[in-house]
C-alpha cells in the first residue's frame, strides 16, 4: 500500500511544482478594466456588436467579424472569425486584434477569457435587455474613445422610443404573440427584450409569465391566451411574402383566435427585432406597426 | 519461445510509438484554420510594432490544443483497457460506469446554478465535471459491492442503473433550464478541444503519466484478472485490491480528461482493440502502446475536427464516432475470427 | 508427512450445509481423488483448500501452517489449481496463458527472466503443448486446452496441484493422456495430486488414495479398493452398479432399470467382492 501513498504524494508536487513554474492565471472575473490602449483594430463577435462599432463611426477600425455581421453592408466583407456558437480563436488571432468584443454567453465568454490569457485585450458585454444595450454602447464607446458618439447614439434612440410610445400611449394594449418558430410552436416569453419591445410599441405580450424565455407552446395555450395579432419574423434569405402566405395558411386553423380570425397575421423583417442593437427603434417601429396600423398612416 | 514479450522488445515498441506520435503532433501543429508556416513561427514573437500571428497562433493556440489532446486521448485509450481486463469485456469503455453520466450532471448544474466563480481561471464546470465523475464512481462501486458474489456483474448493473437515473436528471434539468444554458452544456458534453494554460496541462500530464506508470505496474496482475477471476487468485494475484487500485487509477484519469475536454467516444473502445488486434493482450504492452496511439488517434482526430468545416469547427466526439464507428466494425468482424469468443 | 491437513469443516452455502466436520490429510507426493454425486461439495472441498472461499468452522492447513496465515503471492507458490478449461475474453497464446503462473514470482518490472522462461518451456514440454505455444487458445480443441491449463499450473512450480474435473468432456483418448501426465507429475515431480472426479473407474487406476464425500455430508477415505465398495457406490450414489474386477482394481459399472443387463446385480456381484 505503502507504494501508492508516494505515487500520490509524487503526483501532488509535482503539481505544486507546476504551479511554481507558471503561476496560475488571475481571476478571469475581475470586471473588465479598460486600460486607455490603442484600439485600432477591432474585432466583433456578435452581428449587434457590429453594428453597434459601425454606428459609433469605428468602421475603419473593423478589421474581422463573426459570420452572419451582415449589417451595414460594409461589415459583410470583413475577414470572418468564426460563428455566433463558434468562435475561431485562429482567425481572430490572425486578425491581429487590438481589442475584441464579444456578448456574455459561455462559448464567447470562454473565447474572451482564453484571450485573455493569451495577452489579447478583450471585452464582454451581456446584451439581454433593452437597458444593458445602452450600458453597452456606452461600455464600447469607453473602451475605443467615442465616448460622445455613444451618449449621442443612444440619447438619439432613447428619444425616439419616447415619441413612439407618447403616439402609441400606454391604454389599449394590443395582445400579441411573437412567433419564433412554427414547428414546433416557439414564442417570445415575457422575461426577453422582445418583450420589452412589444411593450415599448404599445402591445402586450399574449403569453404569461413562464419558465422559458422562448417557451414552446401548445395549441391550447394559443387559444387560451387570444392574442389579437400574431407577429412572424423572417430570417435570413427567407422571401417575405412566401412566408406571409405561409403563415395565414398555417394560423387560419385556429378559427377562434382573434389574430387568425381577423386577418392580423404580420410576417416582419427578424434581423431589426431580433438583434438586440443600434437598429431598436426600427424594429420596435415596425411592431408598432403591426400593433396599430391605424397610427401610421403613410 | 520467441512469443514472450521481453524488456527489449516492448521499450522498441514503445519507443517507435512514441516517434510516430511526434510527427503526428509536428505534422498537426501546423494544420489548422489559418495556414502558418514554421519558419514565421521560428521568427519568435513579434516586436511591439508587429505582432507575429504565426508565433502567436502555434505556441498560444496550436501547441497547446495538441498538447491537451494527446493527454486526454492517452487517458481514455488507457481507461479502456482497464475497464475491459476488470469487466472482462471488449465491449467496456470508460464511460461504461457511469463516468459519462456523472461528469455531465455535474456539467449541467455547474451550468444551471449559474456559478460564475472560477476556480483559478478554470470554469466551473471543469471542476464539478471532475467530481461528479468520481463521485458517480464511488457511487457505481459503492452499490456493486452489494450485490451478490460475482463482483463484475455487480459493478456492470451498478453502472447501468446510475447511468440511467442520472441520464434522466440530466434530461430533467435540460428540460428546465434557460436555452442558452442548455446549448452550452450540451456542446460541452460532445466532448471539444481548447487551449489550456501551461500549468492546467502540466498538472494533467503529471496525472496521466503518473496513472499510466501505476497501471504499468500491475500489468501481470491485469494480464490474470483479464483472463479469469479465479484463476488469477490462485495465480497470487490480490484480485480485490488489484481491481480496486486499476479502477481508482482508470477512474481518475477518465475524470481529469472529461473534465479537461469533455465526452469524447470511441477512443477508450476502439484504440484497446486496434493495439489488441496488432500486439495481443498482453497488457505490459498493450497499456502503454495504447497510451501512445491513443494520444496520436486524439490528435489527428482533432485536427480533422479544427479543419473539416473551418473556419466552424466540429466537436471532436464527432469524428471519432464517424472514424471509430466503422473501423470497430472491422475490428468485430476480424476479432471473432482470431479469438472465436463469439464461436464458443 | 502430511502436506494437507483438514480439521473438522464446515461450510454452507445461505442454509445449506455442504460440508460438515470433515476432517482428512493427504500424505505428501500422493495423489488423492475425490468423487461423490453432485452437490456432495467437491468443488467446494477443492476451493476451501486453496483458499478461494473460506470455511464457516474448521481449519485447512499446508506445509503444517493454517491457510490463512499465507500471503496470496506465498500460497500460490504452494497450491496450484486447474479448473474446467474455458476460452477466455481476450487472445492470449498459449504461451502467454503458461507464462502466466510466473506471476507469483515475478520481479519489480513485470518481465519473466531465463529461469522463468525455461519453466515455461518445461511445462510446455511436458504436457505436450509446445507445438502450440503461438496459437490462442480459441484454436485449439477442448483436450488441448486442458493440458494448457495444466501446463500454466506446472509453470507454477507448486508442491501441489488440485484439479476440479480435469477431464469431464474428453473423449478417451484425452482423459487417459491427463491421468497418465498427472501420474507422471507425482512420481517425477514429487507433486501432491488432488483431482475432483466423476469417473471413479478411471481415478481408482491412478490415484493412491480416495475420498468419497456423500450428499448427507458423510466421507470415507482410504485405499481406492476400499472406498469403493458396491454398498458404497449405491449408498453414496444412490445408484446399483455391477462391480467387477479389473486387476488390483474394480470397476463399477452402474445399470437403472432399463438397462440391458440390470438383471445381473444380484447377490452373485455382491459376493464378487473379494480381498
Amino acid at each position: 500500500m505503502n507504494k501508492w501513498w508516494w505515487l500520490l504524494l509524487i503526483v501532488l508536487c509535482w503539481a505544486g511544482a507546476g504551479f511554481a513554474i507558471f503561476g496560475v492565471s488571475a481571476d478571469q472575473n475581475r470586471a473588465d478594466t479598460l486600460l486607455p490602449r490603442k484600439t485600432d483594430r477591432i474585432v466583433s463577435m456578435a452581428p449587434n456588436l457590429t453594428e453597434i462599432l459601425f454606428a459609433l463611426g469605428l468602421d475603419e477600425k473593423v478589421v474581422a467579424v463573426s459570420n452572419n455581421s451582415d449589417y451595414p453592408p460594409q461589415a459583410a466583407h470583413r475577414n470572418k472569425a468564426g460563428t455566433f456558437w463558434q468562435p475561431n480563436i485562429e482567425a481572430v488571432i490572425a486578425a491581429k486584434p487590438d481589442l475584441v468584443i464579444t456578448l456574455g454567453f459561455s462559448q464567447q465568454k470562454n473565447l474572451a477569457q482564453r484571450l485573455k490569457r493569451i495577452g489579447y485585450n478583450s471585452l464582454t458585454l451581456n446584451i439581454e435587455k433593452v437597458s444593458e444595450l445602452f450600458e453597452a454602447i456606452k461600455k464600447i464607446g469607453e473602451a475605443t474613445g467615442r465616448q460622445w458618439q455613444a451618449s449621442i447614439l443612444v440619447a438619439d434612440i432613447r428619444k425616439k422610443l419616447d415619441s413612439l410610445s407618447s403616439l402609441v400611449g400606454t391604454d389599449d394594449r394590443v395582445r400579441v404573440l411573437y412567433v419564433v418558430q412554427r414547428e414546433p410552436l416557439r414564442v417570445a416569453g415575457r422575461d426577453t427584450f422582445i418583450n420589452e419591445m412589444i411593450e415599448l410599441a404599445g402591445g402586450e405580450n399574449a403569453i404569461g409569465t413562464t419558465v422559458h424565455k422562448y417557451p414552446p407552446i401548445g395549441t391550447e395555450q394559443v387559444i387560451a391566451c387570444s392574442p389579437e395579432v400574431i407577429i412572424e419574423p423572417v430570417m435570413g434569405q427567407n422571401h417575405p411574402t412566401g412566408q406571409k402566405d405561409r403563415a395565414i395558411q398555417y394560423w387560419s386553423r385556429f378559427k377562434n383566435v382573434p389574430a387568425a380570425r381577423d386577418g392580423r397575421v404580420y410576417v416582419i423583417d427578424g434581423d431589426t427585432v431580433s438583434r438586440l442593437g443600434p437598429r431598436l427603434y426600427e424594429g420596435t417601429e415596425k411592431i408598432a406597426r403591426c400593433l396599430r396600423p391605424e397610427l401610421f398612416t403613410n | 519461445m520467441t512469443n514472450l514479450l521481453t524488456a527489449r522488445k516492448l521499450a522498441a515498441r514503445i519507443a517507435l510509438a512514441f516517434v510516430v506520435l511526434v510527427v503526428v503532433m509536428f505534422v498537426c501543429s501546423l494544420i489548422g484554420a489559418e495556414s502558418i508556416s514554421l519558419k514565421a513561427v521560428f521568427g519568435r514573437a513579434g516586436s511591439q510594432q508587429t505582432v507575429n500571428t504565426d508565433y502567436e497562433i502555434f505556441v498560444h493556440v496550436r501547441v497547446p490544443r495538441i498538447i491537451l489532446a494527446c493527454l486526454v486521448g492517452a487517458a481514455l485509450a488507457c481507461s479502456g483497457v482497464v475497464f475491459q481486463a476488470l469487466l472482462r469485456n471488449p465491449l467496456a469503455d470508460p464511460y461504461i460506469l457511469g463516468i459519462s453520466s456523472g461528469a455531465g450532471l455535474g456539467a449541467i448544474i455547474a451550468v444551471i446554478s449559474g456559478f460564475t466563480w472560477t476556480l483559478w481561471g478554470r470554469s466551473p464546470i471543469a471542476v464539478f465535471a471532475f467530481a461528479g465523475a468520481l463521485g458517480t464512481v464511488w457511487l457505481v462501486w459503492f452499490i456493486g459491492r452489494f450485490t451478490g458474489r460475482s463482483h463484475v456483474t455487480g459493478l456492470l448493473l451498478a453502472g447501468v442503473v446510475v447511468n440511467a437515473f442520472f441520464s434522466s436528471v440530466i434530461m430533467f434539468l435540460t428540460s428546465i433550464a434557460k436555452s442558452d444554458r442548455v446549448f452550452s452544456t450540451i456542446f460541452w458534453l460532445m466532448g471539444n478541444m481548447t487551449e489550456e494554460d501551461f500549468f492546467v496541462l502540466w498538472v494533467g500530464a503529471g496525472c496521466v503519466v503518473a496513472g499510466v506508470l501505476a497501471l504499468f505496474y500491475i500489468s501481470p496482475q491485469l494480464n490474470a484478472i483479464s483472463f479469469s477471476e479465479d484463476d488469477a487468485r490462485t495465480m497470487g494475484v490480490n484480485t480485490a485490491r488489484t481491481q480496486m487500485l486499476a479502477f481508482a487509477i482508470a477512474a481518475a484519469i477518465t475524470a481529469v480528461a472529461v473534465s479537461l475536454s469533455g465526452l469524447i467516444g470511441f477512443v477508450g473502445l476502439v484504440i484497446p482493440h486496434a493495439v489488441r488486434l496488432v500486439f495481443g493482450p498482453d497488457h505490459r504492452q498493450l497499456l502503454p502502446l495504447s497510451a501512445i496511439i491513443g494520444g496520436a488517434f486524439l490528435v489527428a482526430a482533432d485536427t480533422i475536427a479544427r479543419i473539416i468545416v473551418a473556419p466552424a469547427q466540429l466537436p471532436v466526439g464527432v469524428i471519432t464516432a464517424i472514424v471509430g464507428g466503422p473501423f470497430f466494425l472491422v475490428l468485430l468482424v476480424k476479432y471473432t475470427h482470431k479469438v472465436g469468443w463469439l464461436g464458443k | 508427512m502430511s502436506i494437507i491437513k483438514v480439521s473438522s469443516l464446515s461450510f454452507r452455502y445461505s442454509d445449506v450445509e455442504v460440508l460438515r466436520d470433515l476432517s482428512f490429510e493427504v500424505q505428501a507426493q500422493s495423489f488423492l481423488t475425490i468423487a461423490g454425486p453432485n452437490g456432495a461439495g467437491k468443488s467446494t472441498l477443492l476451493n476451501l483448500l486453496c483458499r478461494t472461499l473460506r470455511p464457516k468452522s474448521g481449519s485447512v492447513s499446508i506445509d503444517s501452517i493454517a491457510i490463512d496465515s499465507y500471503s496470496t503471492k506465498a500460497l500460490a507458490r504452494k497450491v496450484a489449481v486447474v479448473r474446467q478449461e474455458f476460452i477466455p475474453v481476450f487472445g492470449f497464446t498459449v504461451v502467454e496463458t503458461v507464462s502466466m503462473a510466473r506471476t507469483p514470482y515475478l520481479d519489480a518490472f513485470g518481465f519473466e527472466t531465463n529461469a522463468d522462461r525455461k519453466i515455461v518451456a518445461d511445462a510446455l514440454e511436458m504436457t505436450d503443448t509446445a507445438q502450440f505455444a503461438s496459437r490462442a487458445l480459441a484454436e485449439l480443441s477442448a483436450g488441448e486446452r486442458q493440458r494448457v491449463f495444466i501446463a500454466r499450473a506446472l509453470a507454477q512450480d507448486t508442491a501441489i496441484l488440485l484439479l476440479d474435473e480435469p477431464t469431464s468432456f474428453l473423449d478417451l483418448k484425452h482423459q487417459v493422456g491427463i491421468y497418465d501426465l498427472l501420474k507422471r507429475l507425482q512420481l517425477e515431480k514429487a507433486k501432491t495430486i488432488v483431482a475432483v472426479t466423476h469417473d471413479i473407474n478411471l481415478a481408482a487406476q491412478y490415484c493412491d488414495e480416495a475420498l468419497l464425500i456423500g450428499a448427507d455430508n458423510s466421507y470415507h477415505i482410504g485405499k481406492a479398493r476400499d472406498v469403493f465398495s458396491p454398498q458404497q457406490i449405491e449408498k453414496v450414489f444412490s445408484v446399483r452398479a455391477f462391480a467387477g474386477r479389473v486387476g488390483q482394481e474394480k470397476f463399477f459399472l452402474p445399470l437403472g432399470k432399463f438397462a440391458k443387463d440390470t438383471g445381473i446385480i444380484t447377490t452373485d456381484s455382491n459376493s464378487s467382492r473379494q480381498k
